[in-house]
């Protein structure tokens, strides 16, 4: 039983770890804490929903779908929203993503009412067992599809051109405007991309749970513990605070109960702040 | 330009006199109304089922509206509902029903869906001395506080699930252990208090009791506790999501039980269309279900009342549509019985109700709970069935495992 409680605790991971890749790479970068990344998510699962219920388009491959169209969503609202408060102070942007959140929310809400709706596919909650243990086939999934899209920030930071200038952008952003790089385009970019992974994560959530236009306060804040708890600057932060945050919230759940699920998070938040202020995997300056 | 001003004044002056008049012609013919005060979840995450509320409080105040109204002596009066959305949210709707009655000035008070936030709206209607009647809230704690304006036509929780536990007992081969699993909600943890007890009395074994968190949607740990303890039956107490993240869950994680029950989920067709096919063979509660036929004061019996629903709305109704019924036939009943719109001798009038409803027959505990029991559903072929007691169909037990459906 133990096995397939830390085994659930990974796959979760896996999802939390996809849906704090985003927010993770826009606050790098833009040193934006994006409080509207739930939001996104969210529109992400209903891209998914609609597209599936209304033109039978399988949740796997509208995934990629969902990627382009949230991408362009983010890269839109960051070019000619935040960019305009960008260098105002820190709060400033953080008020304006506040608003952003809730009106997305209420928009949704108006549009799609607050009916519970679920991604109803055949081979939703189809599963294969090793020995004692369970594991379901979308969540394994879910798993694999957060490290290839982990693996492709990598690539696109560490290996492009693009990626190089973003790089630059968060490490120094007057050296990088004095050699050339389009600093307003590169933020839009990094934004639409961040937005693009949230989207992802919204199209896995919409095939493992229901979904309703008030689902993402939630999730937010658990990307933000993510975020913490693995650090910022790098694709792999996410990754061990995801799995970390998955692992850690089955065993304690399983130990103390489920009403605890989110006394355990933020509980290893705090400890995290305290003893590694940087996350598991940060850089010290 | 000077004389154009001149008559455009002129004009305004004469619209705004005949408009008066029109208006004042259109007070003295209409009827005089009832104002009922409702504040009820629009939006937020008790939204799906408040618009259940919402639906059939509104059908229900036309139909009375249509045949004629409410006679108070012998004048006799329309109904007119003024909503408010709470936004699922507590101390929200307290504040609506102080608004209600202090500045829209609403005769009588509907209540609010769920336990949770009929708590404080009943602690409201107390203060203003102004009876409340909910068809939305089940807790215990709603009716033990000695509040006189307070009524519900939900059964009391504690007892929801004793049908459900009285049907195992009958079923072959005779189950042992039941898992009993609730939400962190006012309503849950009643219902889960009850059946507790209840279970242990009829020499059932609870091997597992426990409590998740309300929000969240990851039931694979419980899941996984499920089966290890493998109890003949799953029992939860939770409210439509939930249940619905338990049974796709119970799947992936290939859990098999003899038998899943819920108390709110399988009657709403909401929940068979998100689950589809897993929603075969789940269990549930329900105060009423839609096969049973009772005369009703405010429609002519239940079928008529499911027909002109159903062409209406273009869902079934179920318990908690028939329920906002009730609450206004009890108002309907109570005030014509009292002869007066004074609140004090209109709420001894419904302390007093004894009345046959589409919703079954209403009358109250001294508390102002509804006397009266739940019947256990359950999913066959897309359908909900009443199967116990005395069902149109028999229950299927234990169901099929996963992999062999």
């Amino acid at each position: 039983m133990l096995l397939q409680i830390i085994v659930n605790g990974i796959l979760k991971g896996g999802l939390y770890a996809l849906m704090a890749l985003g927010m993770s790479l826009i606050w790098g970068v833009m040193d934006i804490i994006n409080i509207a990344h739930g939001a996104f998510i969210m529109l992400g699962a209903y891209c998914t929903y609609w597209l599936f219920n209304l033109w039978g388009v399988d949740p796997f491959i509208s995934l990629f779908l969902s990627i382009i169209f949230m991408f362009i969503i983010g890269y839109g609202i960051q070019r000619y929203l935040i960019n305009l408060v960008i260098r105002a102070t820190i709060f400033i942007t953080l008020i304006l993503a506040f608003g952003i959140e809730i009106f997305i929310n209420n928009l949704a809400l108006v549009m799609w009412t607050a009916d519970v709706r679920k991604v109803q596919v055949p081979y939703g909650a189809s599963n294969f067992s090793i020995g004692c243990v369970t594991i379901p086939y979308v969540r394994l999934g879910a798993f694999f599809i957060a490290l290839v899209i982990a693996l492709v920030f990598y690539f696109v930071l560490n290996k492009t051109r693009t990626g190089r200038s973003i790089r630059a952008t968060a490490q120094d952003l007057d050296a990088a405007r004095l050699v050339g790089v389009d600093v307003a385009k590169t933020y839009a970019l990094t934004f639409g991309m961040g937005v693009g992974a949230a989207g992802a994560a919204g199209t896995l959530w919409a095939v493992l749970f229901p979904i309703n236009p008030m689902m993402g306060g939630i999730l937010t804040l658990k990307s933000f513990v993510v975020v913490i708890i693995g650090g910022l600057g790098t694709m792999f932060g996410p990754i061990i605070g995801g799995l970390t945050l998955g692992v850690a919230e089955a065993l304690g759940s399983n130990w103390f109960g489920t009403t605890y699920e989110n006394f355990i998070s933020f509980t290893i938040l705090v400890l995290v702040l305290i003893f590694l202020p940087k996350g598991i995997l940060g850089k010290s300056e | 330009m000077k004389s154009w001003g001149k008559w455009s004044k002129m004009i305004l002056i004469f619209g705004l006199v005949f408009g008066l008049l029109i208006s004042l012609n259109k007070g003295a013919f209409a009827k005089d109304v009832i104002k009922f005060g409702c504040a009820m979840s629009f939006t937020g995450k008790k939204s799906r089922t408040g618009k259940l509320y919402i639906d059939s409080l509104k059908l229900a105040a036309e139909a009375i509206n249509k045949s004629g109204g409410i006679k108070v002596g012998n004048k006799s009066y329309n109904i007119e509902i003024k909503f408010y959305d709470d936004k699922s949210d507590p101390a929200e709707s307290a504040k609506l029903i102080e608004k209600l009655v202090t500045e829209d000035k609403v005769n009588f008070l509907l209540g609010p869906y769920s336990s949770g936030i009929t708590i404080p709206d009943s602690i409201v209607a107390q203060r203003y001395k102004i009876p409340m009647v909910e068809g939305g809230g089940a807790s215990g704690k709603i009716f033990s506080r000695h509040n006189p304006y307070i009524f519900g036509t939900l059964p009391a929780a504690g007892q929801y699930f004793r049908t459900t536990l009285e049907m195992l007992l009958g079923f072959k081969p005779k189950p042992k252990t039941i898992a009993l699993i609730y939400g962190d909600d006012k309503f849950d943890i009643s219902v889960a208090k009850g059946a507790k007890k209840i279970a242990e009395k009829l020499g059932l074994k609870v091997v597992l009791y426990e409590k998740i968190s309300e929000g969240s949607a990851d039931f694979n740990t419980i899941l996984t506790k499920v089966k290890a303890k493998a109890p003949d039956a799953l029992l939860m107490a939770g409210h439509t999501e939930g249940g619905i993240n338990l049974v796709q869950q119970a799947k992936e994680l290939n859990v098999n039980v003899k038998m899943i029950s819920l108390t709110v989920g399988p009657s709403e067709a909401d929940f068979r269309k998100s689950l589809g096919k897993d929603a075969e063979y789940i269990f549930g509660v329900a105060s009423w279900s839609p096969q049973m036929n009772f005369k009703g004061i405010i429609f002519k019996n239940t079928k008529e009342f499911v027909k002109i629903f159903k062409e209406r709305y273009k869902y079934d109704p179920d318990y908690h549509n028939a329920s906002a019924v009730a609450e206004l036939a009890v108002f309907k009943s109570a005030i014509e019985r009292a002869g007066t719109l004074d609140p004090q001798k209109v709420r001894d009038a419904i302390a007093k109700t004894k009345i046959e409803t589409i919703y079954g027959p209403v009358e109250f505990n001294p508390n102002g709970q509804i006397k009266g029991s739940s019947v256990v559903l359950q999913i066959q072929g897309g359908q909900v069935y009443q199967v116990y007691p005395k069902g149109t169909k028999k229950p299927i037990y234990p169901m099929p495992k996963w992999k062999d459906r």
